[in-house]
């Protein structure tokens, strides 16, 4: 590819912006402004603002990786050849005596610095070479690669995955979940045979855990226990024990009429039998009040927000333990609280795109091992007997990505060399 | 009986001694200076060290009084469930610790003194914050903290953190040494610094990208979504935009000096409103705040 050809045309213009790394640094720094905001408005994420910097960011990767990555096969396919050896810089010289053959020694040295090394003779010459790092210019196309990976198992996710939640009350049934307000079939029927929540000594919760009961026609039923970082699988979705809440069990009485309702709280109940709804707002398993000297012990509270289709709310606090206090209940309505207990609430869901995630995530280590922790570093040493008969040996080598670190390396292997040479 | 934060107090006040002491061995070009502020900065880090096992013992033993483990496995577990990285007090020390390491290993391979300088008073402001006012009880974890991944993915993040950290000392010095360049034993350093400021940024850059990594496995297994665009997950993709900017820069278009040196500083701004700025200000899973 010249360059006159590729930026004379309009495609090779776009081309050129498309790998150019001016791009990729002014979109990371566009997504961390974008993102900056998104952590306040988490919404952001679901916009143009953020989408498409993304988008941009996606086919700059494919575009540089379309660009580089077969020049860097065909580098990392070349290994280190006694010719092309011969043209790295020299570092430094050095003689020993025609009657002392230095090779045994030599090779020892340069054994102890860099490991096992290659040589070729020919007569009296000798010629040893050393590369290691070969595969380096890989690492970034890998690491990109990884990242390519990891976005489109974000998108197939996207599009191809399914989230929801699931709220199942102790000896509950169900047979599909709720996704952004829709009821999506599970494919099986889920039973929750039992609910526990276990506490510490000071109060806060030290597990919760559901048994569940999952059933198939023509598969046999699943036994399985979810807990917080515990998922279970079954079908084809993924159930995890996210929270839990309170349903608690009220009696209504309005007149002689009486009826018993269960409601979450949270939920917006209707009265059957009247134009009323009511809501529990809260639940106390143990309602405390501060005393003088010692605090008050109330029992189990609840607080609900109660009234009349396009009529004022009103709100009421019910005590287990107190149902007299229920005559200073405003309204038709009279509640008496008679219980509570625990429901589950499961996050479903489906996702074919977490392999892709996944392997991505596992693309990322070779890919930063290549390109930050294997620099390229080659090496040769020639040794030849000159007119004289003396031994002389010349030591060639580069590491244009670890100057420094290739230098100490050089003084090492120098001083094992004269060593050989002073003895 | 000695309490564990009595021994972090003499930590800390040893991590303060050691940065003073290498800038007097600076200042002085004292060999001898030198190699007892090396040796004040290891003991202490000992110290430090033994501090850690020493509340991760008592955490365990909390923790198997309040539910005996069954059985050998059930007892490792356990122990790895109460690696003490499970709050924000927790957190500091650890990240004081990773400071004072990676120091150690740095001034190591780099003969940079000033590094000791920066690392040891970063190290000892770190924990000096500890124990001003964060509660240091242990308490009972929550059970979205009992994961395996937890170990993996606190070491990880405060492994970065404490590079990145090592890489704004090292940028901070930078700029601070180019505007005092006409002495040439100045000038002779900075290319020393523009090296370890990039050293230090790329083995930050590989920790946080693990620790992102490892957080996203955990959320995927324990509330099945590995990316929730929690804030805290959000600053640290900022972070990371950031130094994975300053690498581009460096390695492709060869930036060096300056402009890299700036990039280290607000690099680690990032990670300081990751750190502490989102745990404070904002709600979420990473909130340190009840």
């Amino acid at each position: 590819m010249t360059q006159a050809s590729s930026s004379s045309s309009l495609l090779g213009r776009l081309w050129k912006t498309l790998t150019s790394l001016r791009l990729t640094l002014v979109l990371l720094i566009l997504l961390a402004v974008v993102s900056l905001v998104g952590t306040v408005r988490p919404q952001v994420f679901d916009t143009l603002w953020f989408l498409t910097p993304l988008a941009l960011l996606f086919v700059n990767l494919t575009a540089c990786l379309i660009r580089g990555l077969p020049q860097a096969v065909r580098r990392s396919l070349q290994s280190l050849t006694p010719e092309a050896a011969l043209e790295l810089p020299e570092r430094a010289r050095f003689r020993w005596p025609g009657n002392q053959d230095p090779r045994a020694r030599v090779e020892k040295a340069l054994r102890q610095e860099l490991g096992p090394v290659q040589k070729s003779a020919d007569g009296d010459s000798t010629f040893y070479f050393w590369e290691r790092g070969r595969f380096r210019p890989l690492g970034p196309y890998v690491v990109h690669l990884a990242l390519l990976v990891i976005l489109t198992g974000a998108l197939v996710g996207r599009f191809w995955g399914v989230q929801g939640r699931l709220t199942l009350m102790e000896g509950e049934t169900a047979q599909d979940f709720i996704s952004e307000e829709k009821a999506i079939p599970l494919g099986f029927q889920a039973h929750l045979d039992r609910f526990q929540v276990f506490y510490y000594p000071d109060g806060t919760p030290r597990e919760f855990r559901s048994d569940l009961n999952l059933t198939k026609p023509g598969q046999a039923p699943k036994q399985a226990v979810c807990r917080v970082n515990e998922p279970v699988t079954f079908g084809d979705y993924t159930l995890y024990q996210s929270s839990y809440g309170n349903a608690v069990r009220l009696e209504i009485k309005d007149g002689d009429k009486s009826q018993t309702l269960e409601a979450m709280v949270g939920q917006t109940v209707p009265i059957p039998g009247s134009q009323a709804r009511f809501r529990v707002l809260e639940y106390l398993p143990d309602l405390v009040m501060p005393g003088g000297d010692q605090e008050k012990r109330l029992g189990p509270a609840a607080r609900i927000a109660y009234g009349e289709e396009g009529g004022h709310p009103r709100l009421v606090v019910v005590l287990k333990n107190r149902p007299e206090l229920a005559d200073k209940q405003p309204g038709p309505h009279r509640f008496f609280l008679q219980g509570s207990k625990p429901f589950s609430v499961l996050q479903v869901k489906r996702d074919p795109g977490v392999w892709w995630v996944y392997s991505g995530f596992l693309l990322l280590l070779p890919g930063f091992y290549l390109a930050f922790l294997r620099p390229p570093e080659r090496c040769a040493l020639v040794l030849d007997r000159n007119r004289k008969g003396d031994w002389e040996a010349s030591l060639l080598g580069a590491a244009p990505r670890s100057r420094e670190t290739f230098q100490e390396r050089l003084a090492r292997l120098q001083s094992l060399l004269q060593e050989g040479g002073a003895a | 009986m000695i309490g564990l934060s009595e021994i972090l107090g003499v930590v800390m006040l040893a991590y303060l001694a050691a940065g003073l002491l290498f800038l007097a061995a600076v200042l002085w070009s004292s060999l001898r200076l030198k190699s007892l502020a090396l040796g004040v900065l290891g003991g202490a880090l000992a110290a430090h060290t033994v501090a850690f096992f020493a509340r991760w013992t008592i955490s365990y033993g909390q923790a198997a009084l309040a539910t005996p483990p069954a059985d050998f496995w059930g007892k490792v577990q356990l122990a790895v469930f109460q690696v003490p990285l499970s709050n924000f007090y927790e957190s500091l020390v650890f990240f004081s610790w990773c400071l004072a390491c990676l120091t150690l290993i740095f001034l190591h391979r780099y003969a940079e003194d000033f590094l000791g300088v920066v690392g040891g008073i970063l190290a000892s402001l770190v924990l000096a914050y500890a124990s001003m006012g964060v509660d240091s009880r242990i308490k009972p974890l929550m059970p979205a903290l009992k994961s395996n991944w937890l170990l993996i993915h606190v070491i990880t993040c405060f492994l970065g953190y404490a590079a990145f950290g090592l890489a704004f000392g090292a940028a901070v010095l930078y700029l601070v040494r180019s505007l005092m360049k006409r002495s040439p034993s100045q000038a002779a350093a900075l290319p020393l610094l523009d090296r370890l400021i990039y050293r230090a940024a790329v083995i930050g850059f590989i920790f946080l990208t693990l620790g992102i990594l490892t957080g996203a496995v955990w959320a995927e297994t324990a509330w099945g979504r590995y990316w929730s665009w929690d804030p805290k997950e959000t600053a640290s993709l900022i972070t990371w935009f950031i130094y994975a900017a300053l690498l581009h820069a460096r390695l492709v278009q060869g930036w060096q000096g300056r402009p890299i040196a700036w990039l280290a500083v607000v690099g680690f701004g990032a990670v300081l409103f990751t750190y502490l700025g989102v745990s404070f200000l904002l709600p979420g899973l990473h909130s340190y705040l009840n």
